[in-house]
Formats: structure tokens, C-alpha cells, sequence
């Protein structure tokens, strides 16, 4: 469990990690999702305690991080932005080094950093010179590293920055498969990343929490009013006259063309209100033929664009 | 701090820094000492140590420089400052790591006037509080490279600097016979000195009561003593940067006399360096 209580990292005047206040379960995944430059590095730097806080607490399953910092970091398995490799080793030579410096003992040495790379995928790289190795490599065996001694909290920053599509989509795959025995914290400026990852979301903006929910529930929250995108093989005129007759509706916007001859518009009912049926047999009794319809929710992009006020940078 | 100290280790020999360095200084040695004891046929090994205590020059940047600039370039600082051992272990190892590379210099070197003595007579003593001190010296070196390369991230950086200290306490011992002694310009080099000092207490700490506070007091006691009793600062200069000398310290023992302070003298620069670079490396962290 990772207990973060506000927690402030000031640098002069200028508050990098304003305030910040959450709680991390047993095998849950947090995703830390903000603007480049909201603090999200900074504020993993201090609960791993590569940094120090200006004030606040970081507590990892009992030990403060600040108080008993050998104790905290020996729960914490780190991948920084940069994975923290030496050029100049080799690959099995630098987990044994990783490992000692853990503390793991040494006659389970050489079966963890088998484990590691195994889950990792680095084995058939492990004579290899880490320089030699491309930047996804180098990603897997930072990745490898942060396993070594099977720490219970693992934290990963920005983990898929640098890969390829094919690497991507297994990293994301593994790091859902590390929430069952691990606490994961997991950093991104990706939006669609968190979402299909994590279990909960915390947006930050210039060091400050937004919200911490599910990705879900925020959607939902922010979400407001829902659209419902309806395209018919007619003209605007005939829709109109079938949409103004119909109650609960507030506002109608007009869509892109999809094909000639083909009208499109989204409806947005008042809140609360599910037009959907009503909509689809308004349009039919009409005589109207319905090419699509579907309900337009909020992508977690939106939301983040509504919540920070300006561009989410992918 | 184990794991550490290793890793310096296969580092220094798996590159060729650590090559170099033993190459470097194990054939300075083979050179002085033909020179003096084989060539020139003097009985003391004093003559070839001491000249070769000049070359730290460089060869202390050689081993020094990538030490901490390197780790922190590499963002690898990451990796060892997040875990779970302590910013005293992790110096302490790397700094046994160096002191180790030049012990095993120094005892190579040990056996010469081992070889020696098979032709003729050595003063043992002589010859071994000579490597002794040598070896001390270096790691009073090594300490204060050390420290600058925790300063910068850049090797080149920490490379000039660590030759511009060495350079400076080479040079002290010649400057100090040199320099007026006189009390009105040790006051001035006195003022200027706490100007920098001042300058850096802003740099470092960023609060202006302290350094204003340090302003006041530093220049109210010098000038107050300047007027009470300016004879105090007669030859204050010569004293100051006889402090700093490291060399001459090592001067008695050329002339076969073991001077103990000088041992503690260089045992007390390395833990001073050694603590210094510690609490750098922690307040570059937690500032």
C-alpha cells in the first residue's frame, strides 16, 4: 500500500508537487496521468525517494519514506523515464549488480534475475553489451530491473514512451498482469493508455490532484450531457421537423456529411432524460431510414481536456 | 556498499581507465626509479617517489572524474539513490574502489626496494613511510576529485577542475615563499575571499538574511581586528596557503624523517573530501 500525504516539492517560489494527497491499494493499479510538466516525474522521484519533499509524507506498506528510507525503497522496484542502465555492461551482468544492490540474498541471485528476464523477454539478450541494445531493449531490461527481489510496489514512468506499437501492446498487457501480485503506480500523458490499464486515474495539473477515480466513473462524472450521433438517408429540413416535434431534447449540432444524400446531427437530450428509443421511433414512424446511431460518450481525452483547460499533449 | 564497491571495480577494468592509471603510474615509477637508484645510483627510493607524486596531476582526474558526473549524466543516479542503501554506503564504496586501484599501484611498487636491497643497502624505512606517505597522498587526491565530480555532470568538468585544485596545491608551496607578507594585502585577499564565500552561501542556500548576516559579521570582525591589531594578518597569506599545501607535507619525508602529522593530515583531507561528497550528494537531493 502507498500512502502519499500532502505531499509539496517546492524549487524557490515555484511549486512543482503542490498539496498532493492519495492512497494506493494492495494490487491496484494507479495511473498518473497529466500535461507534460505537471509534476508527475517529480512527484514519482519522491515516493521513491530520489528526491526529497519540501513537506508531506510518503508512506510505503508502513515505513516512511523519509524516516526509514532503506526500509521504503527495499519495497520499491523503480523504471525511471530514462531506464538507469550502465552502456557498458552486459545485460546479466548488470541485474547481478541491480540484485546485490537490492539486497536480494545471494543464493536466490541467479534463479531472480532468470525470473526477471524471463518476464522481461531479455534472455537471449543477456550477453549482450546493454549499448548495443535498442531503445525498447533497454526499456525491457530497466524493466527487469525494477522486478529484481519481487518488491511490492512497482513504479513505472512513462513505460511505453519510445516503443514500438508491437512492444507497446505488450507492455500494457504485462503491467496488468503485475497487479496481482503487485501495487503499481504507472505514469502517462497517453489518455487511452490509463484508460485501458489502470484501475483508477489520478489527474494532475501544475502539481496539483484534479480528480482520483476510475476511469469510468470520471467519464461519467465530468461527462455531463451525452450525445447521440444519428445519420438518416434524407435532408436536414426532414430530420428538423422530426427532432423539434420531439420532447427533452436541448440542443442539436450539426455533423460532418458521411455520403452524399445523407444528413447527420448529434442530439443532446436534457439531463437525465434517455431519448434513445423515443429518437428511433420518432425517425422510423417518419419514414426516415436510419443509417447509424450511436451514443457519444466522453473519451478520457475529452474529460482531461474539460478538467486541465487545455490541450492534452499525445 | 559491497555491491557498489564491486561494481567500481569491474567498471574501472572493464574500460580502460583502470588500465591506463596502473599503466601510467607503474611505469612513472620504473622510470624514476631507474633514473635515481639504478643510473644515478642513490641509496634512497625517497627521490623516485616524491617525483612521481607531481604526476597525480593527472592521473587522479583519470580515475576520478567519471566517478558521480557520469552516474548522474547516465541518469543511473536513479537507479542507485532509489535503492535501498544508504548515500554513505554508495560513496564509501566508490571511494574504496579508487583507494584500491591505487593501493594496487602502491603494492606493486612496494617490492622495488625489495629488489633493490639484493644490490646494495636500502633504508627500508626510508622507502616505505615514502610509499607510505605517497599512498595517502593519493588518497587525499582521489577525495577531493571525488567531490568535484559530485558537482557537475559533465566528466570534462569535474576532470579540469580536480587539475586546477591539484595544480593550486602543488603550486602553494612555491607561491606561499613568494607572495608579499605584508598586512595590508592579506587583508585584501582576506576581503575578497569572503566575498566568494558570501556569494557562494547565496548560491547554495538561497536566502539573503544568511548571507547578509555573514556579510556583516565577516567583514565587521576583519576590519575590527584590522584596526585593534593589524599585525595578525602579518604573513597571513604564507599560513593560509601552507594549509593548503599537500606537497610540502611530504618534503620530510624525502630527508628520511617520519613525520606523523602528515599521515593525519592526509587521512584527515580524504574523510573531509569523503564527507563533503556525501553531503553534496545529499543536498543536491533534498534542496
Amino acid at each position: 500500500m502507498i500512502e502519499v500525504k500532502n505531499l509539496v516539492k517546492r524549487y524557490g517560489s515555484f511549486a512543482a508537487v503542490d498539496d498532493l494527497s492519495f492512497t494506493v491499494e494492495d494490487g491496484e493499479i494507479l495511473g498518473f496521468l497529466g500535461p507534460n510538466g505537471a509534476g508527475k516525474s517529480t512527484t514519482m522521484n519522491m515516493i521513491t525517494g530520489y528526491i526529497s519533499a519540501t513537506e508531506g509524507d510518503v508512506i510505503i506498506d508502513g515505513y516512511n519514506m523519509f524516516d526509514e528510507p532503506e526500509k521504503a525503497k527495499q519495497c520499491i522496484g523503480y523504471l525511471p523515464e530514462i531506464p538507469p542502465v550502465y552502456p557498458d555492461m552486459r545485460v546479466r551482468e548488470y541485474l547481478g549488480f541491480v540484485a546485490e544492490l537490492r539486497k536480494v540474498p545471494k543464493k536466490d541471485r541467479k534463479s531472480e534475475i532468470d525470473r526477471v528476464m524471463g518476464l522481461a523477454r531479455v534472455e537471449h539478450m543477456q550477453r549482450k553489451l546493454i549499448k548495443h541494445l535498442s531503445k525498447g531493449y533497454r526499456q525491457r531490461v530497466g524493466l527487469a530491473q525494477a522486478l529484481l527481489g519481487n518488491p511490492k510496489v512497482i513504479i513505472l514512468d512513462e513505460p511505453t514512451v519510445g516503443l514500438d506499437p508491437m512492444q507497446i501492446s505488450w507492455m500494457r498487457e504485462f503491467i496488468r498482469s503485475l497487479a496481482k501480485e503487485h501495487t503499481v503506480i504507472l505514469s502517462s500523458h497517453i489518455l487511452f493508455e490509463v484508460n485501458a490499464v489502470c484501475d483508477r486515474v489520478l489527474i494532475i495539473n501544475h502539481g496539483k490532484k484534479i480528480i482520483l477515480d476510475t476511469p469510468e466513473q470520471i467519464i461519467h462524472t465530468i461527462g455531463g450531457t451525452e450525445g447521440i450521433y444519428v445519420a438518416a438517408r434524407t435532408d436536414k429540413a426532414a430530420v428538423d421537423a422530426v427532432l423539434n416535434s420531439m420532447e427533452d431534447i436541448q440542443t442539436i449540432r450539426e455533423e460532418r456529411v458521411p455520403e452524399d444524400g445523407v444528413y447527420a446531427c448529434s442530439v443532446f437530450p436534457k439531463a437525465g432524460a434517455d431519448i434513445r428509443e423515443k429518437l428511433f421511433r420518432a425517425l422510423a414512424d417518419a419514414g426516415l431510414p436510419v443509417l447509424e446511431m450511436r451514443s457519444e460518450t466522453k473519451t478520457l481525452e475529452e474529460v482531461f481536456i474539460t478538467l486541465t483547460g487545455e490541450e492534452g499533449t499525445c | 556498499m559491497l555491491a557498489v564497491y564491486k561494481k567500481e571495480m569491474r567498471q574501472a577494468f572493464t574500460s580502460i581507465f583502470g588500465y591506463i592509471f596502473l599503466t601510467f603510474l607503474l611505469a612513472l615509477f620504473g622510470v624514476y626509479t631507474y633514473i635515481y637508484n639504478l643510473k644515478m645510483g642513490y641509496a634512497s627510493f625517497a627521490y623516485a617517489v616524491s617525483s612521481v607524486t607531481t604526476f597525480f596531476l593527472f592521473l587522479v582526474p583519470m580515475l576520478t572524474m567519471r566517478s558521480l558526473s557520469e552516474e548522474k549524466k547516465q541518469k543511473t543516479d536513479q537507479l542507485v539513490f532509489t535503492s535501498p542503501v544508504s548515500v554513505s554506503g554508495i560513496i564509501l564504496g566508490k571511494y574504496l574502489a579508487l583507494v584500491t586501484i591505487l593501493f594496487l599501484a602502491v603494492a606493486v611498487v612496494s617490492t622495488y626496494p625489495l629488489i633493490l636491497s639484493k644490490y646494495g643497502a636500502v633504508n627500508m624505512k626510508v622507502a616505505y613511510s615514502n610509499l607510505g606517505a605517497f599512498f595517502l597522498l593519493g588518497c587525499a587526491y582521489l577525495a577531493i576529485g571525488l567531490f568535484l565530480s559530485a558537482l557537475t555532470e559533465s566528466q570534462i568538468v569535474a576532470a579540469i577542475v580536480t587539475i586546477i585544485v591539484i595544480l593550486f596545491t602543488l603550486l602553494a608551496d612555491v607561491m606561499k615563499d613568494m607572495i608579499p607578507s605584508d598586512h595590508s594585502i592579506s587583508v585584501i585577499v582576506i576581503g575578497v575571499l569572503l566575498l566568494v564565500l558570501v556569494a557562494l552561501s547565496f548560491i547554495m542556500m538561497r536566502n539573503k538574511i544568511v548571507s547578509a548576516v555573514l556579510f556583516v559579521a565577516g567583514f565587521g570582525a576583519m576590519i575590527g581586528s584590522y584596526v585593534m591589531k593589524p599585525e595578525i594578518y602579518d604573513g597571513f597569506l604564507t599560513k593560509l596557503l601552507g594549509w593548503f599545501s599537500l606537497v610540502s607535507r611530504f618534503s620530510d619525508f624525502q630527508y628520511g624523517l617520519f613525520d606523523a602529522t602528515a599521515y593525519v593530515y592526509y587521512f584527515s583531507i580524504a574523510v573531509l573530501f569523503v564527507f563533503l561528497t556525501i553531503q553534496a550528494i545529499k543536498k543536491r537531493r533534498w534542496s
